[in-house]
């Protein structure tokens, strides 16, 4: 169970660090795509 | 005050926390307990990586071009000349933690290193960690979170509030709305929470620092609740009433004390090991500091890592607790300057003034333990809020001294809580620089309560547990907000020339 807890916690945090990443990099809306 | 939804699930979520610890404190601390754990167990390389980032992108800011960018428009100036910016800066580095654990701390992590190295070793290491729990990183937490905030604030003309960036840069639709939202109330519980504790902790010096002064002997509880009932007699005034000018007086005249009492132990202490401790943490310190920031002690046995969990980890997200508040103060100062000035200015000058105050206090508990065979070491185990008084005692005119540390401690509580009342107001009423009386004394209270919890949990432990558990989700959005930074700065057209 402690093992399975502690799985959770970390894919959420690569989910989150990977979130980060591509908020990073993705266009702002006022940006123009390109 | 409930048409605002904000304020009222803060202050209830808050006021809950309070009921919840008052009516059964053992239960409190013991869900905290176990919550952190698990927290702290599963996650101590993330907030390690976090807090190492932080202070990585604090130095790339400060020495790439961005580091020309002003925290305001391009033609702003400086609202206080450098001295003053500087001299403030120094005083948001001082508070009751510096009071408390001067001397403690570095005695406590003396204790746990000296199971495995010699003396002299375990002394320079146990000096070396604690300015690594009050340096650099901690600074860096600050400065990114305040940088946020100024930038945000004064160049791109948002409201100060921890959601303000992301919808800024994300736009505003219901999911920035909604995180947002989410975020300026984990701040807001963030710092209520962390000032609870720094309340209880006041209260426990300021009780021992009496019962020093006048000889007194098993107050108790007593004698704490009744600093306590003082205490918030002495904030309700400020909070109804504009005292922002009467409130700088205080704080300066509790750094003064501070500053003076520093120096005064310098002298009159053993005045050569402290100053050759001094140099000597400075080396190991800046030797260190970065490696130091990825240490996770995995691959030690169960007591370090309990010890690593307990400070280290504690300490970090302690000071992401108090990001928020200390933010939201350093940018109001810093309008008009470059992220260059801002950061160096943030980072270096509380960080010299952290090493040089743990170097007096820490070698002169040292030189006390060490060389002069006084029973700092069982203090520390058995009563840690009254180890600087002892430290104390041993000096000339330890009356005087005493009464300073305890006049500084209250001092510096009341001018917390009334400026952490401020800011909540600030950040639950939508970004009101003006937060109405009410609201101000609504947060005042729950301070008060949160405050009382910790001091009824009876242990330094349980606090520190409490704090952690309220500041852990600010290890996410503090990232969040340095992306949010990142993304505007990227766009900035910098003149390089």
């Amino acid at each position: 169970m402690s093992n399975l807890i502690d799985t959770l916690l970390n894919v959420m945090v690569f989910a989150f660090i990977g979130l980060l990443i591509w908020l990073y990099f993705k266009s702002r809306p006022s940006e123009p795509n390109d | 005050m409930f048409k605002n939804p904000l304020l009222a699930v803060a202050l209830l979520i808050t006021g809950a926390i309070s009921v919840w610890g008052i009516i059964d404190t053992v239960s409190l601390s013991a869900t905290a307990n176990y919550l952190v754990g698990i927290e702290f167990t599963s996650r101590a390389w993330f907030i390690m990586l976090t807090v190492s980032f932080l202070l990585i992108t604090s130095i790339f800011l400060a020495v790439s071009r961005y580091g020309r960018v002003k925290l305001g428009r391009d033609d702003d100036e400086p609202e206080f000349s450098t001295v003053s910016w500087l001299s403030m800066l120094f005083a948001a580095g001082m508070g009751v933690g510096l009071l408390y654990w001067g001397t403690a701390e570095p005695l406590t992590h003396y204790l746990t290193i000296a199971e495995f190295a010699d003396a002299r070793t375990a002394a320079s290491k146990a000096l070396s960690i604690t300015n690594f729990h009050w340096g650099l990183h901690a600074w860096a937490i600050y400065a990114l979170t305040g940088l946020v905030i100024a930038y945000f604030g004064f160049r791109l003309e948002c409201p100060s509030l921890v959601s303000a960036p992301i919808i800024k840069v994300f736009g505003e639709n219901r999911i920035t709305g909604s995180v947002g939202w989410l975020c300026d109330l984990l701040a807001i519980v963030a710092i209520a929470i962390g000032l609870g504790g720094s309340v209880a902790m006041g209260v426990f010096q300021v009780k021992e620092g009496i019962d020093a002064l006048f000889g007194l002997q098993n107050t108790g509880m007593v004698m704490v609740f009744g600093i306590f009932i003082v205490l918030c007699a002495s904030y309700i005034l400020p909070l109804t009433v504009d005292l922002g000018r009467g409130m700088a007086i205080l704080s300066n005249a509790a750094m003064l004390i501070a500053g003076g009492l520093m120096i005064y132990v310098l002298l009159f202490g053993p005045t050569h090991f402290i100053m050759g401790g001094i140099v000597q943490a400075i080396g190991d310190y800046f030797a260190k500091v970065l490696p130091h920031g990825f240490q996770t002690y995995s691959f030690m046995d169960e007591h370090i890592q309990q010890w690593f969990q307990s400070w280290t980890l504690t300490y970090m997200v302690w000071w992401l607790a108090w990001a928020p508040f200390v933010g939201v103060f350093i940018a109001r100062i810093s309008k008009g300057r470059t992220i260059r000035e801002f950061i160096l200015g943030v980072i270096l000058v509380p960080t010299v003034f952290s090493i040089l105050w743990f170097g007096v206090f820490g070698s002169v508990g040292f030189h006390g333990a060490l060389k002069l065979g006084l029973p700092l070491l069982d203090i520390v185990r058995d009563n840690v809020s009254g180890v600087t008084f002892f430290v104390l005692e041993q000096l000339p005119l330890s009356k005087l001294t005493v009464a300073a540390v305890v006049i500084a401690a209250f001092l510096f509580i009341v001018t917390s809580v009334v400026s952490a009342a401020f800011v909540l107001g600030m950040f639950s009423t939508g970004g009101d620089l003006n937060p109405s009386t009410k609201i101000k004394l609504s947060w005042g209270a729950i301070l008060g309560a949160l405050g009382l919890v910790m001091i009824l949990s009876g242990s330094i432990d349980a606090i520190k547990s409490i704090i952690a558990l309220g500041a852990l989700p600010f290890v996410f959005i503090v990232l969040l907000l340095v992306v949010c930074l990142l993304k505007m700065l990227k766009a900035e057209k910098v003149d390089v020339s």
